[in-house]
């Protein structure tokens, strides 16, 4: 994630909630959008193969079975 | 003074109960009047449940009589987490302000459970609030004050299973129930110097209890003894229905599990930046431990864990309090920090927390495969002891403070257990943990009663109470 992929993110928050938020606190929610983005990065950093799935695999439900 | 049995094992309760030396109905009078006289001062608890209590106690003492015993937990009290739901008029407050007169028509499954084996409800226990969903820096972060320390009240008991932690260690309940997403009950159980089992994610039903990330979040006791929390987590496992993530595998301690002949795995890098009293008494049970196992170290390849744990945790955690988070309430929370915490979780993207749920599956894979050879990874509960509870603990936290065995170990789903392992210069207790493969837990509590059986920091008790 870039700066600016970070930046449209941290002003979508803000257009958000902005108005709920001291300057003090918008300047941690922009911290906590960075952290945010940083760890994205480590993912994104990660080659997996097309077949790769998470564990968590959705059911089709019917009741009683 | 404390009678002789308020830090008795559950072990040790239940032969006395059974043989009709110890009452049910005094046992539990003795734990609510510690509960009223002694919790306050710690901040530990947020509603006493008399009346229950004492409903369950005369039901189990009845019961008793006629020879109908249930097991090892009939007629002992416990204490609850705040996070699980009770009915009755018994409020449910998730230590958050804005849940603070909460309540709920049923009870949570393990409280059920719990019910069933004969346990008595003695207390809703204090917590961190939202179980730290917040992003909480400082103990102050429960609408029922910082949770102080049975060992020093100027620190902190850790979090976010706070009151259960301080319950147990100051002798207000034999046991009790906590919570962990990431770090919530090896944490309490490191600075309060009790016994902490994360179970296997699935093994407990999370039915009733508050969601903080639902692939995370697992239920487990803290006790005095690992040994109880064998017993303890016989009685609360199982598949349920009503928890899609429970498993259909039975759980049954094994309290006579061999306890010599280990094989321990010390992941590299554990120990870095550590605490210097954490990494003196770590070493210390290394020793202790070199009489019953081998120690190897291992390394894990290199992966991006504590990231795919934390969008998984941030993700989820954004989605389970939407309602709170639009609402604005968050602004009623105590820590000024959790006021705004959750604000930059509402960002992260669908395609990085599915990433982060593919590479879990990576994760899991990689450490099953690495801790094939071995019967349990050993490493410190925590890398430091308990902070000042007036001081922001990541301020107190040494080194850069890296979790690779709590990102592993909660975003893989693995047991671990944590018990006493010593203390700092400055009274306070640490703890070493021992964490297992997948459904591994009794041969994690095999190793832990093993170093127990070795040591005496359990049968330590905080001074003047």
């Amino acid at each position: 994630m870039s700066n600016e992929e970070s930046e449209i993110l941290f002003e979508l928050v803000k257009g958000r909630y902005g108005d709920r938020l001291t300057p003090e606190e918008l300047e941690e929610v922009r911290k906590g959008v960075e952290r945010v983005a940083e760890t994205a990065l480590a993912l994104r950093g990660v080659k997996l193969e097309n077949w790769d799935e998470p564990f968590s695999i959705f059911k089709p439900y019917r009741k009683g079975e | 003074m404390a009678p002789d049995f308020v830090f008795s094992p559950i072990r040790e309760l239940a032969e006395e109960i059974r043989a009709g030396k110890i009452s049910p109905v005094d046992l539990a009078e003795t734990f609510l009047d510690r509960l009223e006289s002694l919790g306050p001062r710690y901040n530990a608890v947020v509603t006493i449940t008399r009346e229950r209590a004492l409903g369950q106690a005369r039901l189990a003492e009845r019961e008793i009589e006629r020879g109908s015993y249930r097991g090892p937990l009939h007629g002992v009290p416990y204490g609850a987490k705040d996070l699980l739901a009770t009915s009755g008029g018994i409020p449910t407050t998730w230590g958050a302000a804005p849940f603070r007169d909460q309540t709920f028509d049923h009870d949570a499954t393990v409280i059920r459970r719990l019910e069933e084996a004969g346990a008595v409800l003695a207390a809703k226990l204090a917590m961190i609030e939202l179980a730290g969903g917040g992003g909480y820096r400082q103990p102050n972060a429960s609408f029922t004050g910082p949770p102080r320390n049975p060992w020093n009240p100027d620190y902190w008991t850790g979090g976010s299973s706070s009151g259960s932690g301080a319950s147990v260690a100051g002798g207000f309940v034999p046991f009790a129930i906590g919570s962990e997403t990431w770090g919530s009950i090896l944490s309490p159980a490191n600075n309060c110097g009790v016994a902490g089992l994360r179970p296997t994610y699935g093994r407990v039903s999370r039915h009733g209890a508050m969601a903080l990330s639902w692939t995370l979040d697992k239920l487990g006791p803290l006790c005095l003894t690992a040994d109880d929390c064998g017993l303890v987590l016989e009685a609360i496992a199982g598949p349920d229905p009503r928890d899609p993530s429970t498993m259909d595998r039975p759980f049954k301690y094994d309290a006579d599990a061999p306890t010599e002949g280990f094989r321990l795995a010390l992941l590299k890098g554990a120990t870095t930046d550590v605490d210097e009293g954490v990494l003196a008494n770590f070493e210390e049970s290394l020793k202790v431990l070199e009489r019953v196992a081998t120690v190897e170290e291992i390394e894990l390849p290199d992966l991006p864990y504590e990231a795919i744990t934390r969008t998984i945790l941030n993700a989820e955690s954004a989605s389970a309090f939407e309602e709170l988070i639009e609402s604005g309430r968050t602004s009623e929370l105590t820590a000024p920090e959790d006021h705004y915490g959750l604000y930059a979780r509402t960002v992260v993207l669908a395609k990085d927390y599915l990433k982060a749920l593919r590479l879990r599956a990576t994760m899991a894979r990689t450490a099953d495969e690495a801790m094939s050879p071995y019967d349990a990874v050993v490493a410190p509960a925590r890398r430091s002891p308990a902070s000042p509870v007036d001081e922001e603990f990541r301020r107190t936290t040494p080194g850069t403070a890296r979790d690779i065995m709590g990102a592993v170990g909660n975003g893989a789903g693995l047991p671990s257990v944590s018990v006493p392992n010593g203390f700092t210069g400055d009274g306070l207790p640490t703890g070493v943990q021992f964490m297992g493969k997948a459904y591994d837990e009794n041969t994690i509590l095999a190793v832990a009663r093993a170093y127990q059986s070795m040591t005496d920091w359990h049968d330590r008790h905080p001074p003047g109470l």
